[in-house]
């Protein structure tokens, strides 16, 4: 439900912008307003949409657990046939040891 | 006084299309010995040389264009043509990161569960960070857009002000990407999912950064009068990049984050 409401901002915002882009593409011709129809556009349109977006994060955020998921130890996934030219070469460049379990499970740590 | 006949550009000789080749050469040649030979040494010093060769061959241009007047308009067209086509020659390496994306995802392997996420795979909500991070540079089209109008009708401090708004935007995408690298259940390293994402959304990222730094020239060369109302390339090259990028980055989210997951 919530999808379809980002989805329909998304589009309306777009379709927005695509009218003002013919009517600013017909006014630039002109010359004198286009800056400021941008300038609205971004403060009006652009920005806001930022801001319902990040409160969507947060509210969407708050609402999943942060549980670590489950360990099993596929042969498809914590590929290391090379190591990674860095620390021990287990660990990948952007590790986070709460989430990205090494290929034997996950580091032990005293939390 | 030499006087040339012509509207054309004849480019004084310079060292730096020797130091770039150099430059290349030492980083990809350093970048095999970092992976097999465990040392920096040599990518570290191409990454320095080819610092040191951006800088100084776009100073010059900058030199010539802008204080020198050689950029006469059939030179800015030729200007104009090579972004273009530089663009394009873009358009194609990303190109086959989605088609390598496609390859292994709409015919996912029985090694992977025969689905898509593979087995295991936990993809990220598209409709979390990914979508703030969609709005976000649409913003920042929008800004970037407000800034060229401003240019062109000679509005000074609007120009600086929706240029500086543009690189906040795209200094914000890069953080928020970086936090979803650090918080993914998935790595590079989880087949070809983690691959395909992290190549493809990783050279997208590396072009958002080359773009913010573009538009941030741009706005010390704006603060600085390099630009007038009728003669602003260096601007609308960084514009169309960062359009550019931004596109990418629109199909990025839709195959990858959405579809794929």
């Amino acid at each position: 439900m919530a999808a379809v409401g980002r989805l329909s901002q998304k589009l309306l915002k777009s379709a927005v912008l695509t009218q003002t882009r013919q009517l600013s593409a017909a006014a630039a011709a002109h010359g004198e307003q286009a800056a400021k129809t941008w300038k609205i556009l971004s403060f009006v349109v652009a920005l806001p949409g930022v801001a319902v977006c990040m409160l969507n994060m947060y509210l969407r955020a708050q609402q999943h657990s942060h549980e670590q998921p489950e360990f099993v130890p596929y042969s498809h996934l914590r590929i290391r046939s090379k190591r990674f030219p860095w620390g021990d070469g287990t660990k990948s460049l952007f590790h986070n040891p709460h989430v990205n379990a090494l290929p034997d499970g996950y580091e032990h740590h005293d939390e | 006084m030499a006087h040339q006949a012509h509207a054309y550009h004849m480019v004084d000789p310079s060292p730096w299309p020797l130091t770039g080749a150099i430059a290349a050469l030492l980083m990809t040649s350093g970048l095999a010995i970092w992976f097999h030979f465990h040392s920096t040494m040599l990518m570290t010093l191409g990454l320095v040389l080819t610092l040191l060769t951006m800088y100084q061959w776009w100073r010059d241009i900058i030199r010539e264009g802008t204080f020198q007047g050689h950029h006469t308009p059939p030179v800015q067209k030729g200007l104009r043509y090579g972004m273009i086509l530089f663009i394009t020659s873009e358009v194609f390496f990303f190109l086959g990161f989605f088609w390598a994306f496609y390859h292994s995802s709409l015919a996912p392997t029985p090694e992977l569960g025969g689905c898509w996420p593979p087995t295991g795979i936990i993809p990220l909500d598209p409709f979390e960070v990914p979508l703030l991070n969609t709005a976000v540079l649409l913003a920042s089209g929008v800004t970037v857009t407000w800034a060229h109008h401003s240019i062109m009708e000679g509005e000074r401090k609007q120009t600086i002000q929706s240029l500086a708004l543009t690189i906040l935007l795209g200094f914000y995408f890069t953080a928020l990407q970086a936090m979803e690298y650090y918080e993914a259940p998935f790595t590079i390293a989880d087949g070809v999912y983690g691959s395909t994402f992290f190549v493809a959304t990783g050279f997208h990222g590396l072009h958002v950064i080359i773009g913010s730094t573009f538009l941030a020239v741009c706005l010390l060369r704006q603060i600085q009068y390099h630009f007038t109302s009728e003669h602003h390339f260096g601007f609308e090259a960084a514009a169309w990049y960062w359009h550019f990028v931004d596109v990418v980055w629109l199909f990025l989210y839709v195959s990858i984050y959405w579809w794929g997951s």
